[in-house]
């Protein structure tokens, strides 16, 4: 057994798990934050999707020691205590998740581009979220969304 | 430009924040960003009771959206952005095991022998399940071919033998490793065609692995072909396709003190499970219950039992909660996948385009077991020689057995394969009279009042207002 | 060199199980403020049918959507239903539900009918009222009605309904019969563009015009439209489970089998085209399955407007469209009389 300690969503949690514990499982059985979810567990699907130190990571692919002394943003953490992201806010109003299993990841993977670049073509919204499966929606209404938090925030940068 | 905004307020100096341990900046930090980011969206402070708007219900005439055809936003829509639905593998119950299904490996064989003593003997292994111990072990909509856990014979690679249910999902899956299975390999067949000669090994001997056929015949398609001034034929396949929902299927079954069971299951069809499941274990209906919650999508792969009975048995063995969750591997392997079709079509037109005699001759892949294949097989025959007003029309399809992954529904039943098939036809026969595709279309739609192969009268036909509209979306100018 | 070509593909699909009975039941109450529920056995699979069916009970009632909830799936607490298949659950759950309501609000009549004076067939519920029809100034708050109702009259406001689709058996011999009660349509159209060096097919543009009956929300139903064309370029171009000699899936995994991810989507128009049926539910029918019927033969049209080749087997990957693009240049060659 080998402890971490991990920033999760701002607040530093510790545990003592096996050494081939993925941080995915680390989040979901031993913090109980099950937003992250497992869809293939082997890095193909983005569904685990995470932002570590702000670069978003599959979860299941990075150990739970990896991870160790770092900052991890999961969907729990996106809302901050009182009001939605506008990622958040704009999925709900422009019907951009059906079945939400692929949600917390597509949000995370899009959440990890605006902070990098907030004014994305569609093009690269498209791209960023290219690791990130959805089989009920067709991404249309997820880069859709996307594009408008991008926009918000580029007439609000024009206007300040 | 690069732009991060939250991580700005650690470099500059944050009144909020000084003096705080870095964890406690770093919070604020976020905090303060996002607070920044929106200013439109207030979560409620606490869950509202109710989400009646806080003016009194005083009527105001018209003022009131009607719900038909509101864009409403969805009611799960904010707890999925929040990552707070709760999906059957987000639950826990006190004293909860992980069940794990030990799957074939080989596509056809007798199973002489089953040794699970060396898993049952491992710390943290609970409970061991096998076929013969499940009171009724078949299952299925047409017929009850499918085995919960296959006992005596093996008829795809991805057949279940074996279950067990241990304290980690680690152990289960190491137990698996232990459980020893002697197979007498049996001749296989893979191919439908192959499989439909008299010569073929059979699948479920002494049936024939023809095990579904239809007809749908109208008017005299010969008379009709001998009228024709062209005729056109073509041979289309399609592939194997699996579902991929990105939550895989998962159930948690239970049972409390009066041997009553609860299974929580990703099952889109609920009063069915129940059924298969009273029917299986041999249990009244009304000690079972059934519970879904929000379903990862289903697309028709969720639409009957699989592991759940011998999950039930892993618990009821146990005397503890049982949860299975199917790996992305056994998605593939062990559940149901869209039928793979060969479709032979041949049509005879005048040459002005319009369609005098079709027929059809599908043959599905029916997989190693039935599943939902007779579903398939009436829907593509009826729907097989497309939304076209033809006088003579003969379709017919069968469905046969194959050692390989049990064929089932999946989102249109036929319909996707068919429709490749007479769509991709109809511009063959266009391109061969030299008309332009959509015009060819319209000249033969169905309309209002038309009939079908069946002899059904149609009523709210749109199929014209269809190819208008979508030619006007696309700007698709008819070529003459 | 790159090419581009369309393709125009258009379908029929029914609505609900072929003759088979496939009935639904459902209930409908009503709280003392007029906010209402509704249980159902159907199970929200990700395509909203929660939100539908409460939005086709909250028109019947006439309330708000979001006076109305939807409990599910509980087989304990929420009649039978055959389930979320065959694109049955706007139409056949949703007609349950309709009946269920009417049945609530003949109550809400008798009830309303004694405080306004006037008959019970004079009435009907919009607003959050019931009122007179024609004039709306008669009328009376929906939750006093259900509050009178229930605590004056000691009448609760609950009822249940069922509803299957009718049909007629087919013949064994000439499948004459009427297995469905009501059929949608679609035409989808495809531009592509394909690298005629490598076989590979880009998706550029994609229009699609449903007819689903009348959307109960049109969001959800574009949603559908546009989740289904995904699966169908993935049906079309990508996906395939490919089997070994000995009968094993060589590629049961997400690296190997391919399904559409945001990059390898067009933009795509969709259109509903207006349609009512009058055995649906306001007149809706369905639209779940028929999303993705038209998307594979619109792209294989549009691949061989193209490039003049028709790729007969699915998927149509590069390869295959390559062999048949140098197949063709062969046979073209060949017809080339020798000089």
């Amino acid at each position: 057994m080998i402890d971490v300690m991990i920033i999760v969503n701002g607040e530093t949690r510790c545990a003592s798990v096996a050494p081939e514990t993925t941080l995915l499982a680390l989040l979901r059985d031993h913090f109980g934050l099950t937003g992250t979810k497992i869809g293939c567990d082997v890095g193909d699907c983005g569904a685990c999707t995470v932002i570590v130190d702000d670069q978003p990571v599959d979860a299941c692919l990075m150990l739970a020691a990896q991870a160790d002394g770092r900052r991890v943003l999961t969907i729990e953490g996106v809302a901050s205590k009182d009001k939605l992201h506008p990622l958040q806010k704009a999925f709900e109003e422009s019907g951009a998740l059906q079945c939400g299993f692929c949600g917390p990841g597509i949000i995370l993977s899009a959440k990890a581009l605006l902070d990098q670049n907030p004014a994305p073509t569609r093009h690269e919204i498209r791209d960023a979220l290219a690791g990130n499966l959805c089989r009920c929606t067709g991404y249309a209404k997820i880069v859709d969304a996307v594009s408008e938090v991008a926009r918000v925030y580029r007439s609000e940068q024009s206007r300040g | 430009m690069q732009c991060r905004k939250w991580r700005a307020y650690t470099v500059v100096s944050n009144p909020v924040a000084e003096g705080k341990p870095v964890v406690e900046r770093e919070r604020l930090a976020i905090e303060e960003a996002l607070r920044g980011l929106d200013e439109s969206a207030p979560l409620p402070a606490a869950v509202p009771s109710t989400r009646l708007p806080v003016e009194p219900l005083v009527p105001v005439p018209g003022q009131q959206i009607r719900a038909v055809g509101q864009r409403a936003v969805r009611p799960d829509s904010r707890n999925h952005g929040l990552g707070q639905t709760r999906y059957i593998a987000d639950f826990t119950l006190p004293g909860m095991l992980h069940a794990k299904i030990k799957r074939a490996g080989v596509a056809s064989a007798r199973i002489k022998r089953i040794d699970t003593s060396a898993a049952e003997a491992m710390p943290g292994v609970i409970s061991v399940v096998v076929g013969c111990e499940v009171p009724v072990n078949s299952f299925g909509p047409t017929f009850q071919d499918q085995p919960v856990l296959a006992d005596q014979l093996v008829r795809h690679a991805g057949d279940g033998v074996a279950g067990v249910a241990a304290v980690t999902e680690q152990i289960a899956a190491e137990a698996l490793e232990k459980i020893i299975v002697d197979y007498e390999p049996l001749p296989a067949v893979f191919d439908p065609l192959e499989a439909m000669r008299e010569d073929a090994p059979k699948v479920h001997p002494p049936k024939s692995n023809i095990y579904h056929s239809m007809v749908v015949r109208r008017g005299d398609v010969e008379k009709g072909f001998a009228q024709s001034d062209h005729i056109v034929q073509g041979r289309f396949t399609s592939q194997m396709v699996e579902h991929v929902s990105i939550e895989p299927h998962a159930a948690i079954a239970d049972w409390d003190a009066n041997g009553r069971l609860t299974v929580w299951a990703t099952i889109g069809r609920l009063t069915l499970a129940r059924a298969d499941l009273a029917r299986t274990l041999q249990l009244p209906m009304n000690h079972i219950r059934l519970i879904g919650t929000i379903v990862g999508g289903n697309f028709g792969g969720k639409n009957e039992i699989s592991q759940e009975p011998a999950l039930a048995l892993l618990s009821k063995k146990a005397g503890r909660p049982v949860k299975g969750i199917l790996t992305r591997g056994e998605e593939f392997i062990a559940s149901t996948a869209r039928h793979p079709f060969i479709m032979d079509y041949k049509t005879g037109v005048t040459k002005d385009g319009r369609i005098l005699a079709r027929t059809a001759r599908l043959v599905l892949d029916g997989g190693a077991y039935c599943s939902w294949s007779e579903t398939t097989l009436s829907k593509s025959c009826i729907l097989a020689a497309g939304p076209y007003k033809i006088d003579n029309v003969r379709s017919e399809a069968i469905a046969v057995y194959t050692n390989k992954t049990m064929t089932g529904a999946m989102r249109g039943f036929g319909a996707p394969q068919t429709c490749f098939a007479y769509e991709s036809h109809m511009d063959d026969i266009a391109t061969a009279l030299g008309i332009d595709p959509l015009e060819f279309r319209l000249r033969n739609a169905f309309e209002e009042g038309s009939q079908t192969p069946t002899g059904q009268v149609l009523h709210s036909v749109a199929v014209k207002q269809t190819l208008l509209k979508a030619a006007e979306r696309f700007g698709w100018e008819i070529q003459s | 060199m790159k090419r581009r070509g369309r393709g125009i593909a258009c379908m029929w699909y029914p609505i609900g199980f072929t003759v088979a009975a496939n009935p639904s039941a459902a209930v409908v109450k009503m709280n003392e403020d007029g906010t209402a529920l509704v249980l159902t056995g159907t199970v929200e699979t990700g395509q909203g049918s929660l939100a539908v069916l409460g939005q086709i009970a909250a028109d019947a009632l006439g309330i708000a959507t979001d006076d109305v909830y939807v409990v599910s799936a509980d087989t304990d607490t929420t009649p039978m239903d055959t389930g979320a298949i065959a694109s049955r659950t706007t139409y056949v759950t949703g007609n349950a539900i309709r009946l269920a309501a009417d049945n609530v609000k003949s109550i809400l009549f008798e009830v309303a009918a004694q405080v306004l004076r006037v008959a019970a067939n004079q009435l009907e519920a919009r607003d959050r009222t019931i009122q007179v029809k024609g004039f709306p100034r008669c009328s009376v708050p929906i939750g006093e009605v259900c509050k009178r109702a229930q605590t004056t009259l000691g009448q609760p406001l609950i009822s249940s309904a069922s509803w299957n689709p009718p049909t007629v058996a087919l013949d064994p011999e000439s499948g004459q019969g009427k297995p469905f009660s009501t059929y949608v349509s679609a035409t989808q159209i495809a531009e592509v563009e394909v690298d005629d060096e490598t076989g590979e097919v880009e998706v550029l543009r994609i229009a699609a015009a449903h007819d689903c009956g009348t959307p109960i929300n049109p969001m959800l139903v574009e949603g559908q439209i546009e989740g289904g064309i995904s699966m169908g370029i993935g049906f079309a171009l990508q996906e395939e489970m490919l089997f070994d000699g000995a009968g094993r899936q060589i590629n049961p995994n997400l690296t190997n089998y391919i399904v559409p991810t945001a990059l390898d989507m067009p933009e795509i128009d969709v259109d509903i085209v207006q349609n009512y049926d009058p055995t649906g539910p306001f007149g809706a029918k369905g639209v779940g399955e028929p999303s993705l019927v038209p998307t594979a033969p619109a792209i294989l049209n549009a691949i061989h407007d193209a490039v003049g080749v028709r790729i007969t087997s699915l998927p149509a990957t590069a390869e295959k469209v390559l062999a048949a693009i140098k197949a063709k240049r062969t046979d073209e060659r060949r017809q080339i009389p020798a000089p």
